[in-house]
């Protein structure tokens, strides 16, 4: 037995702590979100934060917007990022390298700098606020994210299938979406899924580009935190981590699958 | 990378029936447009604002009698504000470095000691909450941290004095740490992931013992990934609002905070809140461009 | 090629590529100015009121938009409310002038806010003819006011003072004045909060020094600034709205406050009270107004109507707990309401009192940059 196979006691004890540290802060919003007491002191079991939820007009009418952001920015990200990441995979041209920095920029650029930029440049060219301005700033970064994820899945695919089709006949488009579409659907999958995330949590590029009754979830979040918190914000929570997790179990499975797919 | 030539589309297809330009355009131009409009012309804007000092919105109109000047960049750098932006880069770095040595032996015990079925599990619970709304855990860590939270009651109970920890520099480093801790862990997993067990037998064969494997194996084999995980946390937690906004209280302006104010809180400096962005823009292309760096000579290296 | 020469093919480029951003970028501007000075032109107006449709957007206080008088009011007309809350008037201005509130039809600025907003050109014009009614209830003290004299671009809404909310039971002595603030700091480490607001608490401290909230005198506000700076560690943060949960859960022992919040959470725990400080302090009316841009006029004409009915009007006040300027409202209040010291500030502290003014955009920038400043340090 070498010394690098056994595990230090420490070191799985050490892990073990950082995920219940992990977890720490959830299962305090799920416990609160059963308490009777408004704050942090414990004083008995109820589900009346639930259905006061349920009540929250606000919050339900955020988390619409939220959906059809994410969805309306998804959707116009995947196709602009899967077209964007093979064009890159497929052409040389005179300043490919810019080109490629900029399809990157949007995942180093601070949140706040994108914002701030997004929001004179509305005002400067006088162009109404609402929730078409959120889904058009949230496209600049999930296609980024879309284009990054098609990309890296773009590399490890055998480029003779495509070249065969056309041989046999096909029209370059037909062998777009006929031999290279399937290939490509697990990256896609993956980065819509990723740019789906994000979106629904950004919190700083909504706030600056949003419009009057487009406040998004994290905003409607943000200012019930400001003004005074109530538990059906921790009911809330827990709502909310249920339905990542069974996304995550989603992306996580996909992934598999686009795993076989690429051993096979 | 490749370097920008002007030799024509590469030939991959002989049976073109369409023009040449034609589909490097379709696959090309919308993203590239969408960007260049969305993106790159609002930083040009900034860009602009940045050198005209303190202008206000309802300025805009006299931006060329207003003219043009270095004064809000001057203004950035006076001592009160330079002081926010070292207390934003301190807090950036303490956070890298916290979630270092937290997350390298959480990535290595996955990387190394989980059996290989159950590994990307174990790794996609560690990094679930990262799937959770960012807003409800800083909020989480307000309910802990608050003076009547979660932790004096555990800490009354146990018979140990209260502490304050809410709107504290210390609050901050704690949210943001929690905050980006998985994004460490999952660079560092896939970094160590790729790791030569061949070559810590080797070390271990040889007769060293695990903290010399560890110093003279591991971490050079690792460094790519220690690298590109400290700098994403680093450049994260530079730009965070919520967290300082949450938890700092008083003590939290950081400069995402600041240009937040110059924005959409009471100050209304458009010009000064736009130089402040190409500051924080130019400090991360600033630390990218040493990793790349330092990248490119560690290929060479090898 | 060698990478030197590739680093500078690079650099050029990318130097180019930052030119085309500002030519961009000025082609912006000339639209941006050109849309600015024509406001809304009648035609402009009249779609976006058939595009609005029935709903009608209120930018307001927090609480300021009843729920219960809203819903009724809809009932009522079938036009539909939503309502945002902004914490500082500055932060409104923020908001309309970045472009984010150009879909609001009714906004709540302060008095000093709505001269600043006249001048801007930010407001319209009040057709007084629809809102006899309210112009007739107002009483005689709210009909000259010197922000806007004879009403015509904002009715007064509220009325209210800035003083100090504490927690009676913990606290020793009590504060009785902003003063006491500087005397309990050490007391009330990180158990304190101010206004987000950068005229109240910069005045505060001008205040305890003797001078006028409406100090224009740099070296007045210096001072000012550096008292401040002796109090802010014992400040745990700025907030206009956060600090009431925090004080009903005990975190907070003393926030600087606005009295119709101050009383709703004194009326939720007796231990906590509201004091006017007896050195002076800010006397302010929030008011109701009409933005230029706002779609849906007919409707907010509508809602200003209703919301000010006598009998609406002081179900709000019972729940908000601010002063009401009409006098038709006052005979509907519970004894309660009016015989709290808080609610009707007796006649010698309201002889101390002081409304703010706008200020010249030379002083206003002294004022921000100390207000940044003390945010920072």
């Amino acid at each position: 037995m070498t010394a690098a196979r056994k595990a230090p006691p420490w070191e799985a004890g050490f892990s073990a702590l950082m995920f219940v540290f992990m977890y720490l802060p959830i299962l305090v919003l799920a416990v609160f979100s059963f308490n009777t007491s408004r704050f942090a002191r414990w004083e008995g079991f109820t589900l009346n934060w639930y259905s006061r939820l349920l009540q929250r007009e606000d919050l339900l009418g955020a988390l619409r917007n939220s959906l059809v952001v994410a969805i309306s920015a998804v959707a116009v990200a995947i196709v602009l990022g899967t077209l964007m990441a093979v064009g890159l995979a497929r052409f040389r041209f005179p300043g490919k390298a810019l080109y490629r920095g900029m399809s990157y920029l949007p995942l180093v650029v601070p949140d706040i700098s994108i914002a701030v930029a997004t929001l004179v440049f509305f005002a400067a060219v006088g162009f109404a606020r609402s929730i078409l301005t959120i889904i058009v700033a949230h496209v600049v970064f999930c296609l980024s994210y879309v284009a990054v994820v098609v990309s890296s899945r773009l590399s490890g695919l055998n480029p003779h299938l495509e070249e065969a089709a056309l041989d046999l006949g096909a029209t370059p488009a037909q062998a777009f979406v006929k031999v290279l579409l399937p290939q490509l659907l697990p990256g896609i999958l993956s980065g819509a899924l990723l740019a789906f995330v994000l979106s629904m949590d950004d919190f700083l590029i909504a706030s600056f580009t949003a419009g009057v009754g487009s406040a998004t979830l994290p905003m409607q979040i943000y200012a019930s935190i400001r003004s005074g918190v109530t538990p059906d914000i921790n009911a809330l929570s827990v709502v909310l981590i249920l339905a990542s997790a069974l996304l995550a179990g989603v992306a996580e499975f996909v992934r598999h699958i686009g795993d076989q797919g690429q051993a096979g | 990378m490749s370097a920008p030539t002007l030799s024509p589309p590469a030939p991959a297809y002989p049976t073109r029936r369409l023009p040449n330009w034609l589909e490097p355009m379709v696959l090309l131009a919308p993203g590239g447009l969408w960007l260049a409009v969305f993106l790159v012309a609002p930083v040009g804007i900034i860009l602009l604002l940045s050198l005209a000092p303190d202008i206000k919105p309802d300025d805009f109109n006299r931006l060329a009698e207003i003219g043009l000047g270095p004064g809000n960049y001057l203004n950035v750098f006076s001592p009160i504000y330079l002081l926010v932006i070292w207390r934003s880069l301190l807090l950036a770095f303490n956070s890298a470095l916290l979630c270092l040595l937290i997350g390298f032996p959480v990535a290595y015990w996955i990387a190394v000691h989980i059996p290989k079925r159950w590994q990307n599990l174990v790794l996609l619970a560690f990094v679930l909450p990262l799937w959770t709304s960012s807003l409800l855990r800083t909020y989480a860590w307000i309910t802990i941290l608050r003076p009547s939270g979660v932790l004096n009651s555990l800490l009354g109970v146990l018979g140990l004095p209260a502490v304050q920890l809410l709107n504290s520099y210390t609050a901050v480093l704690i949210g943001v740490t929690y905050s980006f801790l998985p994004y460490m862990v999952l660079v560092l997993y896939a970094s160590v992931e790729k790791l030569d067990r061949r070559l810590l037998e080797a070390a271990a064969d040889l007769g060293a013992n695990a903290t010399q494997t560890f110093w003279r194996v591991t971490v050079p084999q690792t460094l790519p990934g220690i690298a590109a995980g400290s700098l994403l946390v680093f450049i994260t937690s530079l730009g965070d609002f919520i967290n300082p906004d949450l938890l700092g209280g008083t003590s939290g302006l950081t400069v995402a905070r600041l240009i937040q104010n110059q924005f959409l809180g009471a100050t209304r400096n458009w010009g000064f809140g736009s130089a402040l962005s190409m500051v924080l823009i130019l400090g991360v292309a600033i630390g990218i461009a040493l990793l790349l760096k330092y990248g490119d000579r560690k290929a060479a290296d090898i | 090629m060698s990478p030197f020469n590739m680093r500078r093919r690079r650099f050029i480029q990318n130097s180019g590529f930052f030119l085309t951003g500002i030519s961009l970028s000025a082609c912006g501007f000339a639209g941006g100015s050109n849309s600015s000075q024509s406001p809304s032109t009648p035609e402009a107006t009249s779609t976006a009121a058939s595009t609005a449709g029935g709903t009608l957007s209120l930018y307001a206080w927090a609480d300021y938009v009843n729920p219960e008088v809203a819903q009724a009011f809809t009932q009522q007309t079938s036009i539909k409310i939503t309502s945002d809350t902004y914490d500082s008037n500055e932060v409104l201005l923020a908001k309309i002038q970045a472009g984010g509130g150009a879909g609001y039809s009714v906004i709540y600025p302060s008095d000093y806010m709505v001269k600043q907003m006249i001048d801007l050109g930010l407001l319209e014009p009040l057709d007084k003819s629809k809102l006899s009614a309210v112009y007739d209830g107002l009483a005689d003290n709210f009909k000259s006011l010197y922000y806007d004299p004879d009403n015509t671009y904002s009715i007064p809404s509220t009325w209210g003072t800035t003083g100090i909310a504490y927690n009676s039971k913990e606290l020793k002595s009590a504060p009785t004045d902003f003063e006491s603030l500087w005397q309990l700091r050490d007391q009330i480490k990180g158990r304190l909060t101010l206004l987000d607001d950068v005229r109240e608490v910069l005045g505060m401290s001008l205040k305890s020094l003797g001078y006028s909230y409406n100090a224009k005198d740099p070296a007045q506000i210096k001072q000012a600034y550096d008292k401040l700076r002796e109090l802010k560690p014992a400040v745990a943060t700025f907030t206009s709205y956060d600090w009431r949960d925090q004080m009903l859960s005990g975190d907070l022992l003393v926030s600087q406050a606005y009295s119709g919040d101050a009383l709703q959470v004194a009326k939720e725990n007796p231990d906590l009270k509201y004091v006017v400080p007896a050195g002076g302090c800010t006397l302010w009316n929030d008011t109701v107004a009409l933005l230029k841009t706002a779609p849906n006029k007919e409707a907010a004409y509508a809602w200003i109507n209703f919301s000010m009915e006598p009998e609406n009007s002081a179900k709000i006040t019972e729940a908000i707990l601010f002063g009401n300027p009409l006098k038709t409202v006052e005979p509907l209040l519970p004894d309660e309401i009016k015989n709290n010291p808080g609610w009707a500030v007796p006649p010698e502290l309201l002889a101390k009192t002081e409304k703010l003014e706008p200020l010249d955009d030379a002083t206003q920038k002294i004022y921000d940059d100390y207000w940044t400043q003390l945010k920072s340090a």
